[in-house]
């Protein structure tokens, strides 16, 4: 009998149950507080979700480890910075339009920039050792070293401070609730391209195809259609996406480092074996799960905060080896 | 003697040429110079390179024991090694006197830690994917630094600890002279560490000869099949990663004995990892051997660059990028490291095998 109720109620009973698990920390602070960590931790995971996503997508179509991923996080971060730099007017100006210019203007030169980087490293490094993990790994860990060390003889080795365009500063205040605008808008732009990728993967012809790569590439070739042309665009897309985050996060922290690929790094494994290798939709669920611990952990017992995670990955190991929504494979 | 089977045969012929073969006496001449090193080159520089070739070759000859003999890649490696490091050093220098039981008990607790953890993240990541692993180990990992990193406290933070070794052991420890050397208690241990790396090195060959090893083997060439064949692969695995990490933790140890501190950066760090993985690479895997040859190389490398780039500088005086690039090691590493794997993905040790194999079989062809 229970087995059975677990059965067909077991999806609701877990959704139900991260629910609750999620109001405990509500006993440990008061209403504002969880209302603005909530949404701190909201915004982390929508950017932790843009660098997951392109991380799963490529291991999905691929069968690829990218461990040159965070790397393309890193230099989203550093294109912001000079894009920043260039057109400080702009970022200084107390003008809303002004702001969300620039700020559109970094999205999509970071975007174009380190999609091309992608394109480069598909084409050099990854092209050659398709259908071998050991060596996937190996040269995509090579390729990140050579390209962190690229960031610092052109950017510098030194840490240096991000500038946040003056309107993102600031917050609202809703029934005594304190709500930052800028994870706001952080919320707004990851549920965007989340809705984007969907809309892209389920409707057009080209999602069809990466669809269908998903499920089994020879079959796609077979049809008359030339994969590798697709691989290389998702790799450069998922290099784009990884920037994006890169970008919006190094304004949330308001800093940019050379090694800031690695920390993010560790968190997007950690959300796609939580969500699952392949799957859109599980690199959203999991970044949302890992933004929103962290930022709890953080509050109430600020030494466990990387750890939790750690610990949320081993649970769900133990209970689903696959992660929670396995694609196709 | 009876029938022998042609197994049987085979192993009686290899024994044979064991002890006649070139390779024995290159391994033998090797010892010898190792042996030799204090007497040959008396100065600190030389016999630190020299023990840091030793105790690195022998680290990446366990890390082979996973990647190359068992296929598995593990970026948790050298956290172990920490491990050791990091026991020695609380039990000597911070919570404790350096005493010999004292460095004993380091040693014991270290074991004790590395084969539990050991066995939870086997027992842990071995469910999933092959490729999960690595990611498993590296945020694993990644967790270790910041551990040691934010529990200053009990870590000593940054900084690390810093110890001072107990009676022989010690740096100020002298008795007198022996063949022009003074014998000092870095002297003593050196080659304290060189008998207990010579003992696990040995110890791997056995290990890597027995039964169990070629299982590994099995294993790493095809893993569905070693397991139709009745082979328990989940277990085999384990106790490959549990040695393996056992021997990481020991060196971890005595390096933390040799350069009398043990750090986040010198026995944690990832740039450790990448010196061990590029070491493994650059020697060749699945062959023990492959670590030694990859240890001297990069070491040498190590103490060798700043005047390279010294002559780089001479050479091109106008070409700022270049010296840019120069002074980024890791940049050229990377470099080499890529085109390790694409053009030499067997090593230095992996391409002499197979040059002195073809050439054996070519006149009989």
């Amino acid at each position: 009998m229970a087995q059975t109720i677990l059965k067909q109620w077991g999806s609701k009973l877990a959704i139900a149950g991260a629910i609750v698990l999620y109001l405990l920390p509500l006993l440990g602070m008061d209403f504002s507080t969880y209302m603005t960590l909530t949404i701190a931790g909201l915004a982390m995971g929508m950017m932790l979700f843009l660098v997951a996503s392109g991380l799963s997508i490529i291991f999905g179509l691929m069968d690829v480890i990218n461990f040159a991923h965070g790397v393309c996080f890193a230099y989203g971060a550093y294109v912001a910075f000079s894009v920043f730099k260039y057109l400080n007017a702009w970022v200084t100006a107390d003008s809303v339009f002004l702001n969300f210019g620039i700020f559109f203007i970094a999205i999509v030169a970071a975007f174009i920039v380190v999609a091309v980087v992608g394109m480069v490293v598909e084409r050099v490094l990854v092209r050659r050792v398709y259908g071998s993990h050991l060596f996937q790994i190996l040269i995509t860990f090579g390729g990140m070293v050579v390209l962190t060390e690229l960031i610092r003889i052109i950017w510098g080795p030194n840490d240096e401070v991000m500038p946040k365009p003056v309107s993102f500063a600031g917050n609202w205040n809703i029934f005594d609730i304190i709500i930052l605008k800028y994870p706001i808008y952080a919320i707004a732009l990851g549920l965007i391209v989340y809705a984007v990728i969907q809309l892209i993967l389920k409707k057009t012809k080209v999602g069809k195809i990466v669809r269908a790569g998903v499920e089994n590439p020879e079959m796609v070739q077979a049809m008359g259609h030339n994969i590798f042309l697709i691989f290389t665009g998702v790799f450069a897309v998922g290099a784009g996406l990884a920037a994006v985050g890169g970008l919006t996060m190094a304004i949330f922290n308001l800093q940019v480092y050379p090694d800031m690929g690695g920390a993010y790094l560790i968190f997007a494994f950690i959300i796609v074996i939580i969500g699952g290798l392949g799957s859109v939709t599980g690199s959203l669920v999991g970044a949302l799960i890992v933004g929103l611990s962290y930022n709890y952990v953080a509050y109430l017992l600020p030494s466990l905060a990387v750890g939790v995670n750690i610990l949320i990955m081993v649970i769900i190991l133990l209970i689903k080896p696959t992660g929670l929504f396995a694609a196709g494979k | 003697m009876a029938e022998q089977t042609p197994v049987q045969i085979f192993r009686r012929q290899e024994r044979q040429k064991q002890y006649r073969s070139g390779t024995f006496f290159l391994k033998l001449a090797v010892l010898l110079l190792f042996i030799l090193v204090p007497f040959l080159f008396p100065s600190f520089k030389s016999l630190d390179l020299a023990l840091k070739i030793m105790i690195f070759a022998v680290l990446v000859a366990s890390f082979d024991i996973l990647l190359g003999y068992t296929g598995i890649l593990s970026f948790g490696h050298v956290m172990f090694f920490g491990i050791g490091a990091y026991s020695v050093a609380l039990l000597i220098g911070k919570y404790g006197n350096p005493t010999y039981i004292n460095l004993v008990i380091g040693f014991i607790v270290a074991l004790g830690i590395t084969s539990a953890l050991a066995l939870i993240v086997s027992f842990l990541s071995l469910r999933v994917k092959a490729i999960f692993f690595a990611m498993v180990t590296l945020a694993i990992a990644e967790f270790a630094i910041i551990l040691a990193t934010k529990l200053s406290g009990f870590t000593g933070g940054e900084d690390g600890i810093i110890m001072s070794m107990p009676g022989i052991f010690k740096v100020s420890f002298n008795m007198g002279k022996f063949l022009g050397v003074e014998i000092t208690g870095r002297l003593i241990t050196y080659y304290f560490i060189l008998v207990v790396c010579l003992g696990l090195f040995l110890l791997m060959i056995r290990f890597i000869n027995s039964p169990l090893g070629r299982v590994m083997q099995a294993i790493r060439d095809n893993e569905p099949r070693a397991e139709a064949i009745g082979y328990k692969t989940f277990i085999v695995k384990s106790i490959s990663i549990c040695f393996g990490c056992l021997v990481s933790t020991i060196l971890g140890g005595l390096y933390a004995m040799w350069v009398g501190y043990a750090n986040p950066e010198s026995v944690l760090g990832i740039p450790i990892m990448l010196d061990v993985l590029l070491m493994e690479i650059v020697g060749g895997m699945g062959t023990l051997y492959g670590g030694l040859a990859g240890a001297a190389f990069l070491e040498f490398a190590h103490s060798f660059l700043p005047d390279l780039q010294n002559f780089a500088k001479s050479l091109f005086p106008g070409a700022h990028f270049l010296h840019a690039a120069m002074e980024r090691w890791l940049l050229i590493f990377g470099i080499l490291f890529i085109m390790v794997v694409f053009f030499f993905p067997k090593g230095i040790i992996g391409s002499v095998q197979d040059f002195m194999a073809r050439r054996k079989t070519a006149p009989s062809i």
